[in-house]
């Protein structure tokens, strides 16, 4: 199997895991799911370093705009816990 | 696209968290698989296997012209004006063991003190692929694997995981489902296949020491190289 198809299978499977568990846990905050999601990709691309350079920039570029949206998703918690 | 439309619908008209959850990861896979998609090589595989064949004709004609049948020895690029390349000796019985300081820049070269010690030097796929690595890779069995797994699995996709073990004067280096496996042809009989060739010049750039292909053998989807390490 090529590090390519192992990347996506293994970002498919945590994700899947992970939404299961979360929704057995009976967890119904949507927040709460993108984060742990986003967590689990820049886990899982952070493994993978040996992946081509075109392909590490490219996966960064991505990185950058989930981790933007998960600082969003941290500020709007916050702003909620602040303001009561 | 898919997890784009899913995921509002489950979120706002079925109003089930864990299904919009879904729709994200669908969405967060798919922005991934696009980058990927983005990040491939300008040259498809067929031109580039057209180039490599290419490549490898002229040199194999090149050996079968001159009957040359000695295994090569890759020089670290400090030997060869900074830029590694294989020596082939001239002579069936020219055994190169010692090499005597750098070895200039030209096609045929002298390599010893006798007058028999001449051999031809050329540049191998490990040769241009050594400039790929970020920095260069240090003399144990751990930096040379992490070099060759970079090169060989993530760069160029060819293999799926390599494992290098050293004792002695002998690498050993070991090659998960390798997608250009050794042949039985003059150019590999010389040279090794295109893998054992990056491997060499991986190991010998890391050593500082000229490399020999001793052995190279296939089974069970895993190739098997010996390098030997000449002093």
């Amino acid at each position: 199997m090529r590090i390519y198809n192992k990347y996506i299978i293994s970002l498919a499977l945590a994700s899947g895991l992970i939404n299961t568990a979360l929704a057995f846990l009976e967890q119904t905050d949507l927040g709460l799911y993108f984060t742990v999601n986003i967590i689990t990709y820049l886990v899982i691309t952070l493994f993978y370093v040996y992946l081509n350079p075109r392909a590490r920039g490219a996966l960064n570029t991505v990185g950058v705009v989930f981790f933007a949206g998960f600082v969003v998703v941290i500020a709007l918690k916050l702003m909620e816990i602040i303001s009561g | 696209m898919a997890g784009a439309l899913f995921a509002p619908v489950a979120y706002f008209i079925l109003s089930s968290v864990p299904i919009a959850a879904v729709g994200m990861s669908a969405i967060i896979i798919g922005f991934t698989c696009l980058a990927l998609a983005n990040a491939r090589p300008y040259i498809s595989p067929e031109a580039c296997q057209l180039i490599l064949k290419t490549g490898m004709e002229n040199t194999a004609s090149l050996l079968e012209e001159l009957g040359l049948t000695g295994k090569a020895v890759y020089l670290p690029s400090a030997m060869r004006d900074g830029h590694p390349q294989a020596l082939i000796p001239l002579m069936d019985d020219g055994n190169i063991q010692r090499l005597r300081g750098t070895i200039p820049g030209r096609l045929i070269v002298r390599y010893g003190v006798n007058p028999d010690d001449m051999a031809i030097a050329v540049t191998t796929p490990g040769s241009i692929n050594i400039d790929m690595l970020a920095t260069k890779p240090g003399p144990t069995a751990e930096e040379i694997e992490a070099a060759a797994t970079y090169i060989l699995t993530g760069v160029l996709d060819i293999a799926s995981s390599v494992k290098v073990t050293m004792s002695g004067a002998q690498v050993v280096v070991e090659v998960s489902a390798p997608r250009l496996p050794y042949e039985d042809i003059w150019y590999y009989r010389c040279l090794g296949s295109p893998i054992a060739s990056i491997v060499a010049t991986i190991s010998s750039e890391a050593l500082q020491k000229p490399v020999r292909i001793k052995e190279e053998s296939y089974s069970q989807s895993k190739s098997r190289i010996i390098l030997e390490v000449l002093s």
